[in-house]
Parts: C-alpha cells; structure tokens; sequence
C-alpha cells in the first residue's frame, strides 16, 4: 500500500499552494467564489476518497483550480506556485496507476518528464492557435473597497495631517533603451464633480472597446503591475496606446484595465507621442459647474479675472495671484473650514488644497476645470536582475488641475509647484527627503526590490505575448501567406507529438537496475549468454575487459544484493547509491 | 512459433496458442475521467479567452497534449505483451475454475488488469520483465474439454485517460468434469483382485518413519521427489460405480461425479463402468481424475 501512501501525500502536497494563492485572491472578483469551491472540493474529497476514480477527481479538480487561479494571479510568485501545483497533481495522477513503482521522488521526475512531453504540443497550440477576444463581458462584485490608495472623492479640506504611506503602488518597467521619467506625472482618476467642498470622481460603467482594437507594432512596450487598489482605474502616462480588449480609456482619460481591482494587475501598453483622444474632448457641463455660493471670496476673486479675454490669460493672472501670496505646503495643514479659509486666511496645505481651490477658482472664471489625482515623480530601482524599473509608492500620491484652453485642449496645471517652503517647491522637498531615505535602504527593503525586478521581468516577458504580439509574429513570420498558417500548425503539432512520445520513450517505463546494468554491459560488448547469470557474466567481462574487473564484480555484488537480499529501505538506498556510482565510473572509463 | 492476432472485437476470436498485442489486436477510447479531462480543459480555455491569461491558456494546452500523449502511454503499457496460455487443471462444472495464463514482457509494464469475458476481474499490479503467469477464474456450465470465453486484458495506466484492451480466445481446452450433484448411483461388487501388495496403485507424499521398501526408488533415480506407493488392501471392499438405472445419463454422470469424489476422500477402492469404459477398482488421485476425465469425455 506504500504507493497508495505515496500518492496520498502527493495530493495532499499539492493542496497548500493553491490555499496560499486562494488567500490572495480579491473577493469581489467574479472567479473567486469558483476557485475556493473548487480548491475545497478538492480538500473534502481527499479527505474521503474511497476509489481510485475519487483520486484521479482530486487531481483534475486541482488542475482546474489551478488553472482558475493563474487566470487572477499573474505574478512570478503565483506562477511558480502554480507549475508546483500542476506537478504534484500530475504527480498524484501518475500515482494511482503506476503502483509501487516508483518512490516520491520517481513520482515527481515521471511527472516532470510528463510535463516535458506535452510542453511541445501546448506551446505549438500556444503560439499558432490564434487569440479570440473575450466572447462576453460581465461586471460582477464590487467596484469600490477600503484598499489604501487613491480615493475617488478627494476632500482634502477634511485632513488635518496627510501621513506618507511607504507601500507600493505600482510599479513600471519600460522597454530596452528607453529613459524612466522620474519627474512624470501619471494620471490614474478624474474628479470632475465638485460640491462647493469635495471634487468627486464618477465611475465610468464598464463599456468594452472604447478605446478601439488594440493597435500592433507602434510604439515601445511599457510592463506594469499595479498593487490592489480602491478603483478600477491604473496609473498611466496620458498618452499610451491599449493593447488588449480588456483595456480601454474613458473619454475623461483615465485607463481601465478589467474589472477586478482588489488584486495585483499587471498589464502592457505602447508608448507613443500622439496626442491622445480624450486631451481633445470638449468639455461637458458638469466641468464646467461653477462653484456654489457658499464661496463668496473666491467668486470675487475669480471675477477680477473673467474680463481677460482668454483661458491661457486668465490661468496666468491667476498663477501670479498665487505666487504673489504666502500659500505654504504643508502636510498638517489643520482643519480648514473651506476653500475661502484656505485661499485667504490659513494659506497653508498640500497638493490636495492647492489642486481644489485653484479648479475651482478657474471654475468661477469662466474656464472648465477638474482636479485629476494620480502619481508624481516615483524611483528608480536598479535590480541585480536586469533592467532598472520605476517603482510609485503611495508617498507619490498626487493631485494636479486640467484646465480646457481653446485650441490647446486639457492641459495640466500643478499649482503644489507654485507654493514654497523654504525656498523650494514642494514636490522637490518630497523628492529630496525620499533620496535621503533611499541612501539607508533596509534589507527587507532591498530584497522586495529584487524580487520585484524579477516580478517585472517575468511580466514583461510573460505578458508580452498577448494577442497583438501573436498577429505580428504570424505576421513576421509568414508575411502575406497566412494561409501557411495552417499547414504549419498541423504539420508542428505532428512533430510535437513525435517529439513529446520520443521524450516518454526514453524513460517513461521503470527501467530496474538489471536492465540498466544488462544495457551497460551490452555497450561494452559483452552480451549474455543462455541460462548465464549475472555474477558469471560480469566474471566474463571482467576478464574481457581487465582493467575494469573490480568494478564489475563490485557491481555483479550490489546486484545481487538489490535483487535477492531482504533489505530495509535505507539499505536499498544505499545499494542503489553504490551501484549508481559503480555504474557512472564504468560509464566513464568507456 | 504459432502466432496469429486477434480479430476485432465485434468478429468472433479464432482461438490461437499465443498473442502478441498490437496494433490489430489492441482497441482505445477515452475512459469516463478523460471525456472529464477533456472538458475542464475546455472550460480552462474559455477562461482564458474570457481572461486573457496565459497562464491558464498554456494549462489547457498542457492537459490536451497530455490527452493526446496519454493514448500513445496507454496503448504502450499493453503492445508488445505476450499472452500464452498454460496446461489448466480439471474442475468441476458449475464450480470456479483457474484458467492459467502466461504473461511474457521484454520489460516491466505498469496495472492492468484481464479477465474472462463475463467473470471476475484480475489486478496485475505489476508485470514485470519476464514470464508472469496468472490465474483467471470461470465457471464452466459444461462437461468436457472446453474452450474459456476470450480473455480480456485491460489497463488505463498510466494516466486513466484512456482505457486500451486486448481480446484472446485461448486454444488450450481445459477439462471440466460433470457437476457435482448427490443422487443415487449403480455399484456393484466386484470379485476379489489377487494382485494384492504385488501391485501399486498410486504414488503419495513419504510420511515421516516410511518403510522404505514403500519408496518408489525408481521414480526417486529420475530425480522426482521422495514418493511412496499406494497398495490395495487385498481385505478392502470395492465398489464398481455405473449410472443408475431409471435416472438420465447427463444427471447420473453428476451423481457419479460426487459418489467419486466422495470416495476418493475417504480412502476407498471404487471402479467405474460408463457406457463401454470400463475403469477397475482402485484408489488415488490418478485414478479419481481418470475416473472423472472418462465421466467428462465419455
């Protein structure tokens, strides 16, 4: 029954992977709830499995939740776990049947070797069948939660002290040759809503294809993964190009990338220099809704400056406005009563204060606004892995203003820049102080950026094949004759199988250790007579061959000894040990 | 070397001595759990076009390319076996009966399992390289020299994807004595045999402190075990068996099957005379299967 207790542990081997990565799944997406059902159904039928079929279930139902599982967690940790998942419910599999053949670590290389096999046929299906977009599309679980991050209503005038979150908020690896922006801004949500107090963001419904199909081979490739947030929007550059059907930009220009938020995603867009839709829309009533008359100070301040005939004037009277007063940044501003306090009295606060009140001031002048909230600046981390990639932290959370300026479009306007503190803007001090830290990394620190580096190279290269890059691989390969496309297909899944079938029949079947020592003595020319024994056969080759004759009869003994001798398993490993030794050293002096 | 191959399985199988199994006489389809295998990677493909993933892409792949090779693994666990049939033992009709079966591989082959068609199943959880030889048990509902129903070997090693068997319609007869049934039966006493002590009968194991004289030296210089002979006792009665009178022949051979049996196990001389054999009394293993063999044949 030991082989039955082999494939027991196996199984049971194979569950605590898939609860690691099952813990690490966000609620609110819709494959959750299947996963969990079918990594329990897995457990609870382990538990009482009675028939050989029950075991074989247990190790489809984990292939499948598996499968379930890397279709939400894409990341090279999750990955990994999962390749150890297949192969200890192979493992498991190959168990049931192959009965006491083999012992745990026999199980795993079968498996391995199993695996190898069918890598041939799968990558050729990988890379020839061709890439169908999602045949529907489903907005299911919540939108919203409590994940630190950004928060679709800014209020900044309720924060009496903004505290700096050390987290990861994302992180981007762009391609070779390409230079890491450090000082960009990029742009996650829009508020366009304001109510005299809070700039509120609306939620755009999940409309697929806004953004039209993804478009192949323009622009350089940029590899993002972004860590849990509250909204379904990601950080993006403004101006990048979607490339896959689950992406697409809301006409306010925040990007979208699937529905679940709540856990890592990591996607791939295409850098470009164009000038991107959504800079162009005209502006909708609700950007531009002037401010309530709760503020009253601000309304006269702004009507001072409604007679300058155009938007770019009036942005400049205004800038000289704020930098001629004393406004501060500061990140324990107090409680402010409104944005007349702020502008007036306290003028003192952070990006938050400065971003409301200059959008609505602008607002009040006649010129349609919002505040757009995001991430400036960000490092750059150099992993001993590769290529250097640019970590944004929520320290870099950011809030700035769009402002509509006929024939320009939505242009940004960071008034944070036009406060001082100690002579230097405050984002310059945010950087400096976030340097200084840098210089007294923590090892944990350190080793998170390593791994991270390897995360974004795995993505990058994992991701990287998506359905845009199969098109111009086929394209590149097969150029105006796709309809080779086919043949080729067939004619590779012919040579993968015979390939995969070629791996099986090295190794596949126990090979026992006669047969293996019978095969050695084959090579050196010695072939077994009728009715000979193995003992008198090496005695024959040991006189054939003299210089090896010690090594012979040491190994006609340790056969003899496997195959007659009542031994303990310790002591069959170790004769085996022996005689794989005896069997390499006659291996090598052929 | 007789060797033929099976024919398929819809056609009657010719009974042949050997088979060796291949191609022509090995049949696959997917088992339950592989038509299961087959559609969970479906729906892992439909997850991954839904999704978008790789990952799960590549899975789906794996598992039908594991699908694809498994039937390649599966048939390979049975081509190339030997089946060989072996001399079986007589038994009773109605009663379990082995048939012997020889396995001959030139390597170790992971479970499977044969039968005979309609009877219990046999697990082979190994074969491994060489001669194996199995038991297959039947019940013969006949007398005579009778041929088993095909032998099927099966195995859906080493994946449970498929299931891949053999048919075999083994040539070697085997021997199946009348049922036994209790019933009334014709005896006559014979007059009384002078051979006495002259002659033996039969051969039994030497017990502990045998005379010697008892030994069947002879044998022993052949190099056959230590074996003493069986004498009749010139004082012990003996019975000739015939059918009785009034009953029908087929019932009175199985009333003579356990009369004989029955008498063998208690020691005593008994003959037979069936229509025009005619066997003198005696006693010992050789005798009774003589004894049923003509019951069987005759």
């Amino acid at each position: 029954m030991s082989h039955q207790r082999h494939a027991s542990s196996l199984a049971w081997w194979a569950l605590p992977p898939l609860l690691l990565q099952c813990i690490a799944l966000n609620w609110s997406a819709p494959l959750t709830w299947p996963t969990w059902a079918l990594v329990l159904c897995a457990l609870f039928k382990l538990l009482e499995c009675r028939r050989p079929f029950d075991r074989r279930l247990v190790a489809l139902l984990q292939l499948l939740s598996t499968g379930l599982l890397a279709a939400q967690l894409q990341g090279l940790l999750a990955s990994v776990l999962q390749l150890v998942a297949v192969l200890l419910a192979l493992a498991g599999l190959l168990g049931h049947e192959l009965a006491g053949a083999l012992t745990f670590r026999g199980f795993l290389q079968r498996s391995l070797q199993l695996l190898a096999a069918a890598l041939p046929l799968a990558l050729v299906l990988f890379l020839f069948v061709p890439r169908l977009p999602p045949l529907w599309t489903t907005e299911l679980g919540a939108a919203r939660g409590a994940v630190s991050g950004l928060s679709p209503d800014l209020d900044p005038l309720s924060i009496a002290e903004l505290t700096l979150v050390e987290g990861s908020a994302a992180r981007v690896l762009l391609a070779e040759g390409q230079t890491l922006p450090m000082d960009a801004y990029w742009r996650v949500l829009v508020h366009e809503q304001f109510d005299g107090r809070r700039w509120q963001h609306r939620d755009p419904p999940v409309s697929r294809g806004g953004s039209g199909p993804p478009r192949v081979g323009e622009g350089t490739s940029q590899w993002w993964v972004v860590e849990p947030s509250a909204t379904r929007a990601v950080p993006w550059d403004g101006s990048a190009l979607t490339t896959s059907p689950d992406q697409w930009i809301t006409p306010e220009g925040e990007l979208l990338v699937g529905v679940a938020s709540r856990q890592r995603r990591s996607f791939r867009l295409q850098s470009t220099q164009r000038v991107a839709d959504w800079q162009q829309r005209p502006p909708v009533s609700s950007e531009r809704q002037s401010p309530p008359d709760s503020l009253p100070r601000l309304k006269a301040l702004a009507r001072q400056f409604r007679p300058l005939p155009t938007g770019r004037e009036r942005l400049e009277a205004v800038e000289s406005w704020f930098r001629g007063q004393p406004f501060r940044y500061s990140l324990q501003p107090g409680a402010v009563a409104d944005l007349d306090a702020f502008l007036f009295d306290q003028q003192e606060g952070f990006c938050g204060h400065y971003a409301s009140a200059l959008a609505a001031l602008m607002r009040a002048a006649d010129v349609p606004a919002r505040v757009v909230s995001g991430y400036q600046g960000g490092h750059v981390v150099q992993p001993l892995s590769g290529n250097p990639y640019l970590e944004l932290r929520q320290r870099d959370a950011h809030a700035w203003v769009e402002l509509w300026l006929e024939g320009e479009g939505w242009q940004r306007v960071d008034p944070t820049l036009w406060a001082t503190t100690t002579g230097l803007p405050a984002a310059a001090v945010v950087a400096e102080s976030g340097q200084r830290q840098e210089e007294n990394v923590p090892w944990w620190r350190w080793l998170q950026w390593q791994w991270w580096g390897l995360d974004l190279a795995w993505t990058s290269w994992w991701l990287s094949f998506d359905q845009a890059s199969q098109q111009a691989w086929q394209q590149m390969l097969f150029g105006a004759q796709l309809r080779w496309l086919g043949v080729t297909a067939v004619v590779s899944g012919f040579v993968a199988v015979a390939g995969g079938w070629l791996v099986l029949h090295m190794g596949i079947r126990p090979r026992s250790s006669l047969v293996q020592s019978l095969r050695l003595l084959t090579r050196l020319g010695v072939v077994p007579l009728q009715g000979e024994s193995f003992p008198r056969l090496c005695r024959r080759a040991a006189r054939m061959h003299p210089d090896r004759a010690t090594l012979l009869e040491a190994m006609a003994d340790q056969q003899q000894l496997l195959a007659h001798a009542p031994l303990t398993p310790t002591q069959r490993r170790h004769h085996l040990r022996q005689w794989r030794k005896i069997r390499s050293r006659l291996g090598r002096r052929r | 070397m007789l060797h033929r191959t099976a024919k398929p399985f819809f056609k009657p199988s010719r009974p042949c001595a050997e088979l060796k199994l291949g191609h022509r006489s090995l049949y696959i389809i997917p088992s339950r759990f592989g038509v299961l295998w087959i559609a969970a990677a479906g729906l892992l493909l439909l997850v991954a076009i839904q999704t978008g993933s790789n990952s799960t892409l590549l899975l789906a792949f794996v598992m039908l390319g594991l699908m694809v090779l498994a039937m390649f693994l599966t048939h390979d666990t049975l081509q190339g076996l030997t089946l060989r049939c072996a001399q079986p033992s007589p038994t009773f009709a109605g009663e379990p009966a082995d048939y012997p079966v020889q396995l001959e591989s030139s390597s170790a082959r992971p479970r499977c399992s044969l039968r005979v068609q309609g009877h219990v199943v046999v697990e082979c959880d190994r074969i491994a390289a060489g001669t194996t030889t199995l038991s297959l048990p039947w019940i013969a509902e006949n007398r005579g020299w009778q041929l088993p129903p095909p032998v099927l070997i099966e195995t859906i090693a080493p994946l449970g994807l498929f299931i891949c068997w053999g048919r075999w319609q083994p040539q070697q007869p085997q021997l199946i004595w009348p049922r036994r049934r209790p019933g009334p039966v014709g005896e006559t006493h014979p007059p009384r045999s002078r051979d006495g002590l002259e002659e033996w009968q039969d051969l039994r194991p030497v017990r502990e402190g045998e005379r010697p004289a008892l030994v069947d030296w002879a044998s022993v210089a052949r190099g056959r075990p230590l074996q003493a002979k069986v004498f009749n006792d010139p004082e012990e009665p003996e019975v000739i068996l015939a059918p009785a009178s009034g009953v029908a022949l087929e019932a009175a051979r199985e009333h003579l099957a356990d009369r004989i049996w029955r008498l063998h196990h208690s020691g005593a001389c008994y003959g037979l005379q069936i229509r025009t054999i005619t066997l003198a009394p005696s006693k010992g293993v050789r005798h009774r299967d003589a004894c049923l063999e003509a019951l069987a044949t005759v």
